[in-house]
């Protein structure tokens, strides 16, 4: 039987906010709605990240999910004023949404449940690879000599590059 | 815990050409701020000035080889000799960006820096020894070429180029990035030599693990031919070429092209010529490459042939070049014969670089005169201004492959490496595309010379400015000199020996 841990209680919420916000974004009418229903789901799976001992990932659902993609989303609605609320939930192509959706649950559940992609169930506490990585790991090695400091030093240089070339672009002549 | 490590074991010296211009494009941005507007000509000179420092600077570490940054840098001759290359194209493009900008209205400081990021990444790209940086490196590259393709931002062409070289860049990305992931995943390295170690026992032990590794193979030659705009990758070029502003398509028809296939001979020659099917033979990927090679050519050269606009004629031009420089990477593939084939494309890339800027320099000043680039333009230029319509004659000789021009020494190492290769089957396409193409370039010279213009063209305006001049003597004098002494660059060249930086 389930015994109730802080951990299990902490599970039950965030899967609660990560399947309540879906279902959130589906049957909503309201655009807006939908993808702030978005972010509520996307922040449960970042919750789920954390139980898993996953911190790094649950950051990046946060940075680069939430902070960046659903505001994109956002702002990609509020561009298209026409389209912020709907009348209906559903549009001709449904049923390709549908099928898809079933097939990624049905493989989900049997991933879940039987061993085709190694070990499930109790066997999953077993870590996937020896070597721990931790976020300082991750930090360490993009600004360590003997490892990624050259491509981070080209991104940072590729991103001002890029913030020039948007202000380039976006700026009136005179 | 973090070791801060020196700068000698960093090596950072043999990297100090590419890091410079980088440094230096940061430098140059503020700098400009405090460049009056009606001045801007120092903001040239303070690029200009970078990247003959980078250049002497390459010439000084030109024969130190040896890892930057734990190998994720190689500072080799190959390095070297696409350094000088690329900061060439560099500098010619700078001093041909000036006057234009200044005619067109669109002066700006950020041009010069964006130019210097571009050359920095190309530079990254011929150098990097490992996927992450090649794919950092790429972008480096490209993001500013969409900007630059799009700097003439009102007008709608230049709008439309770099909108279109950005959707399908980034899609090219992509592609890139998921053959990475794909290595990655089949030899859990990013570095070359350590893919390269592992690539011929992964193909030997036959299991699903080498699909990976022959798919990420392809993926990211799909990435990397988009940029030197290989068929069928090509589709954005005419369209990007036209409408970009002149100057900048002669910068990315040249520095694209050298940075993708600094880096394609990279990964194809030093990470992957171990993935053969038996040991001895030509590596899996020779085929396909040598079948690119020969469908660029193709199509390149005839689609060349009903183009009425010079900017689109050498955006094809540019197409079929991509060609024949992948016909000497497909030459790489067979064992022994890596680095004969590499010279022959570092040979052939140089004598593109000069004969291609020149033919911009010359477009550049019709457009100027003439108001435009179509044939019709060209006509009668032989008369009005015949120093120019000489100096075309030659660029569009040297295109075409005819002795005594820097083009015909490059196409003839080409076409010797893959004969050795055993692909006679693709020299043999090489030959009859470059008596195609003689078709469209010769056209360009009678246009010139032999009909008249209707309307006199009386009043000379000042055809060219002194820029755009010098840029054309050197792009003339590089082509020439490249045809009747080849051994200036032999001499450099022959030391290039990508395969022997497999040993560490």
């Amino acid at each position: 039987m389930l015994e109730i841990t802080p951990n299990t209680i902490a599970f039950l919420v965030f899967a609660l906010l990560s399947v309540g916000g879906a279902l959130g974004v589906v049957v909503s009418t309201n655009l807006i709605h939908g993808a702030l229903f978005l972010i509520v789901s996307l922040f449960g799976g970042a919750g789920l990240f954390v139980l898993l001992a996953a911190p790094f990932m649950a950051a990046v659902q946060i940075l680069v999910y939430i902070g960046a993609i659903a505001i994109l989303i956002i702002f990609a609605v509020m561009l298209t004023r026409s389209m912020t609320s709907l009348s209906e939930i559903f549009n001709r192509q449904w049923w390709i949404s549908a099928i898809v959706a079933v097939v990624m649950l049905g493989l989900l559940l049997v991933g879940a449940i039987l061993p085709v992609w190694g070990p499930s169930g109790t066997n999953a506490m077993l870590p996937v690879s020896d070597a721990v990585g931790t976020t300082v790991d991750l930090g360490i090695a993009l600004v360590d000599g003997n490892q990624f400091v050259l491509p981070f030093e080209v991104a940072s240089l590729l991103l001002t590059a890029a913030m020039i070339g948007a202000i380039v672009i976006a700026r009136d002549n005179e | 815990m973090l070791q801060l490590p020196s700068l000698e074991t960093l090596n950072m010296g043999a990297a100090l050409p590419a890091i410079s211009i980088a440094a230096w494009a940061c430098i140059l941005l503020l700098i400009d701020l405090w460049i009056p507007k009606d001045r801007k000509i120092l903001t040239v000179y303070l690029a200009a000035g970078n990247l003959v420092f980078a250049f002497i600077a390459n010439l000084l570490v030109f024969n130190q080889s040896g890892d930057s940054f734990m190998g994720m840098y190689v500072a080799d001759q190959f390095s070297g000799v696409m350094n000088l290359i690329i900061i060439g194209t560099a500098l010619l493009s700078i001093v041909l960006s000036f006057d234009y900008l200044k005619r067109v209205g669109i002066e700006r400081g950020e041009y010069y820096v964006l130019v210097l990021f571009v050359t920095a990444g190309a530079m990254f790209m011929a150098a990097a020894n490992d996927l992450i940086l090649i794919f950092v490196a790429l972008e480096l590259l490209s993001i500013p070429l969409y900007v630059l393709s799009a700097f003439r931002a009102p007008d709608i062409r230049s709008e439309e180029a770099g909108m279109k070289y950005f959707l399908l860049g980034a899609f090219a990305s992509a592609f890139l990035v998921f053959g990475g992931a794909m290595v990655y995943g089949a030899t859990g390295t990013t570095n070359l030599n350590e893919i390269a170690a592992s690539a011929g026992m992964i193909i030997a032990s036959n299991s699903s693990t080498s699909l990976f590794l022959l798919l990420g193979a392809a993926l990211l030659l799909v990435g990397l031919g988009f940029k030197v705009a290989a068929v069928p990758f090509h589709e954005w070029t005419p369209d990007v070429y036209e409408g970009a502003p002149t100057p900048v398509t002669a910068f990315m028809s040249v520095a694209a092209k050298l940075g993708g296939f600094g880096s394609l001979l990279r990964i194809l020659v030093v990470g992957m010529s171990a993935v053969t099917m038996t040991a001895g033979e030509p590596a899996v990927w020779q085929n396909v490459v040598a079948i690119l090679a020969g469908l660029t050519m193709i199509v390149g050269n005839i689609v060349a042939l009903s183009q009425a606009n010079i900017k689109r004629m050498l955006a094809y031009s540019s197409i079929a070049n991509a060609g024949y420089i992948l016909m000497a990477v497909a030459a790489a593939g067979s064992p022994g014969l890596a680095n004969e084939a590499t010279r022959g494309a570092l040979v052939y890339m140089l004598a593109y670089m000069f004969t291609n800027m020149g033919a911009f320099a010359v477009v550049i000043a019709v457009e100027r005169a003439n108001g435009g680039a179509d044939l019709e333009h060209f006509v009668g230029l032989g008369k009005a201004r015949p120093m120019l319509a000489i100096m075309m004659v030659v660029f569009m000789m040297s295109l075409t492959g005819i002795p005594l021009t820097g083009g015909f020494i490059g196409k003839a190492l080409v076409f010797a490496t893959t004969l050795n290769a055993g692909l006679v089957w693709l020299a043999i396409i090489g030959v009859l595309t470059s008596v195609v193409s003689a078709y469209y370039y010769v056209r360009v010279i009678v246009n010139m010379f032999l009909r008249d213009a209707e309307a006199s063209t009386e009043e000379a305006t000042p055809g060219y400015s002194t820029g755009v001049q010098w840029v054309a003597a050197v792009a003339l004098g590089g082509t020439v000199l490249l045809g009747v002494l080849p051994t200036l660059i032999t001499v450099l060249t022959d030391r290039v020996s990508l395969v022997a930086s497999i040993t560490p």
